[in-house]
């Protein structure tokens, strides 16, 4: 007899309405461990949760990419969505791709150059291979009234119509018990998740179809309103700008390798880092100086700040999050445990 | 039978008359065709659902059948157009898009229900 284990946050827990569906998070090496295949676990996962879930399988020992192209460590390799104690058999569940990280996949996305230095060897793992998904348009699985979107970073119940979005490290601190924080999105984080890199096979998009320096938004003044009034569980701000920082000193530059976000572009300001100013766009920049970021700002000379100073400061230094409230992960998210 | 089409009124009637065929007093309502105007409808499967409303209304503690057509594939593809005209009715001019939309599942119409038979093909096999 063995014990599946993995996290769970009941529906309506979070800011606003808090989360539109149920969502539990589970590791694949816990799946492994029960010698259950993966469908078998989603199935024991489902039937335990009454009501509308989202399930997101973590291989804790692959990496992923953030939307604006910074590598981290853990990947979701498999998404599912499920209500009344049913995943829908055609549309219930996606599986990501495993992308090979080879010389030609990074000449072609830059940002992927510090996988070597950081975390070589490992699985790189983004969205799924759109030839083999259903779904025509979205990274999406659902079952009833669930739904799990943009490759298992967005949560939505579409009877009630309720989102919340779900970003990979937010769930990376909730799946490892760390400090999450619950807010409303605001305009920073609405404009920040348009500034993507193009990848292959990407969370969202998948063709590399937007480059760093350009805007998927493309909305100008607009963009700040299009993700500004939802819920969302994100890392703290420390954790996001240890990453940046990560790829920032193996010398990626914002707006050329790595996306222009007010996230990305803050952290690099404060460190004093090279940003390719010229290669953001116009159209960019209209969406940037709507929350606040200024090109002539950010061109001044800066007293660099050292990493230490980065992330004791990061709550300052990295904008966005509308009335965030820290809490630990174990406090909202079960541990559920049940036997096999 | 395969190939062929049935309109959409005679669709909507035969679905009526496989109820009414059961027992007069049994109430019949067909949602999910409310914006459908016109339409030919797969005659191969008009006779397979008009078998499963008589196999539902046939059931003597039925007394209300509910046919719900919703889309298979839960995010659709839909051309939009935006159509603009002047005092006489005449068209000014028109604008064409397009709008991804995504529906729940069947099971949002099957809570309740211990027992259901998916007579339904894979996909791709209609």
């Amino acid at each position: 007899m063995s014990t599946l284990s993995f996290v769970y946050l009941p529906k309506g827990v979070g800011a606003k309405h808090g989360a539109p569906i149920n969502v539990a998070l589970v590791k694949k090496k816990a799946i492994e461990r029960c010698g259950l295949s993966e469908e078998e676990a989603l199935e024991m996962i489902v039937k335990m949760i009454d009501g509308p879930v989202a399930i997101n399988v973590f291989d804790m020992e692959a990496v992923t990419t953030t939307s604006d192209g910074v590598v981290i460590p853990g990947a979701i390799i498999t998404m599912a969505a499920g209500d009344m104690g049913k995943i829908h058999k055609e549309f219930g569940v996606l599986h990501m791709e495993e992308i090979e990280v080879t010389a030609e996949l990074i000449k072609e996305e830059p940002h992927l150059a510090p996988l070597q230095k950081l975390y070589p060897g490992r699985k790189l793992f983004r969205g799924p291979d759109p030839v083999k998904k259903v779904i025509p348009v979205h990274n999406v699985v659902m079952t009833g009234k669930a739904v799990n979107n943009n490759s298992a970073t967005e949560v939505m119940n579409v009877v009630t119509m309720e989102e919340m979005l779900l970003p990979i490290l937010g769930q990376l601190q909730a799946i490892q018990g760390g400090d999450i924080v619950f807010a409303i999105t605001g305009g920073v984080i609405s404009v920040g998740i348009g500034m993507t890199v193009a990848e292959k096979y990407g969370r969202v998009f998948p063709t590399r179809q937007f480059k760093a320096g350009e805007t998927a938004h493309d909305s100008a003044g607009y963009a700040k309103t299009l993700k500004a009034n939802i819920p969302c569980i994100v890392a703290p701000k420390e954790i996001l700008a240890g990453y940046i920082l990560d790829v920032l000193e193996c010398g990626l530059i914002p707006g050329k390798e790595l996306g222009c976000s007010p996230a990305v572009l803050s952290v690099a300001y404060a460190m004093g880092a090279k940003i390719d100013f010229e290669n953001i766009s116009q159209r960019a920049w209209l969406e940037l100086e709507s929350v606040g970021i200024y090109r002539n700002l950010l061109e001044q000379p800066a007293i660099a700040m050292t990493r230490e100073e980065i992330i004791a400061q990061a709550d300052t230094i990295i904008p966005g999050l509308l009335d965030p409230y820290r809490v630990k992960s174990t406090e909202c998210f079960q541990e559920i445990s049940v036997e096999v | 039978m395969r190939l062929m089409h049935t309109s959409l009124p005679e669709f909507k009637h035969k679905i009526k008359g496989a109820v009414i065929k059961q027992s007069p007093n049994k109430s019949i309502k067909i949602k999910g065709l409310e914006n459908l105007k016109s339409a030919k409808m797969q005659s191969l499967r008009t006779g397979r659902i008009e078998e499963s409303v008589e196999a539902i209304a046939a059931n003597k503690e039925t007394v209300k059948v509910e046919v719900v057509v919703m889309p298979r594939v839960p995010e659709t593809m839909h051309t939009v157009i935006v159509k603009g005209y002047d005092e006489k009715g005449n068209p000014t001019k028109a604008i064409m898009e397009v709008i991804n939309i995504i529906h729940p599942t069947e099971e949002v119409e099957l809570e309740g229900f211990a027992e259901i038979e998916d007579r339904r093909p894979t996909i791709g096999r209609h």
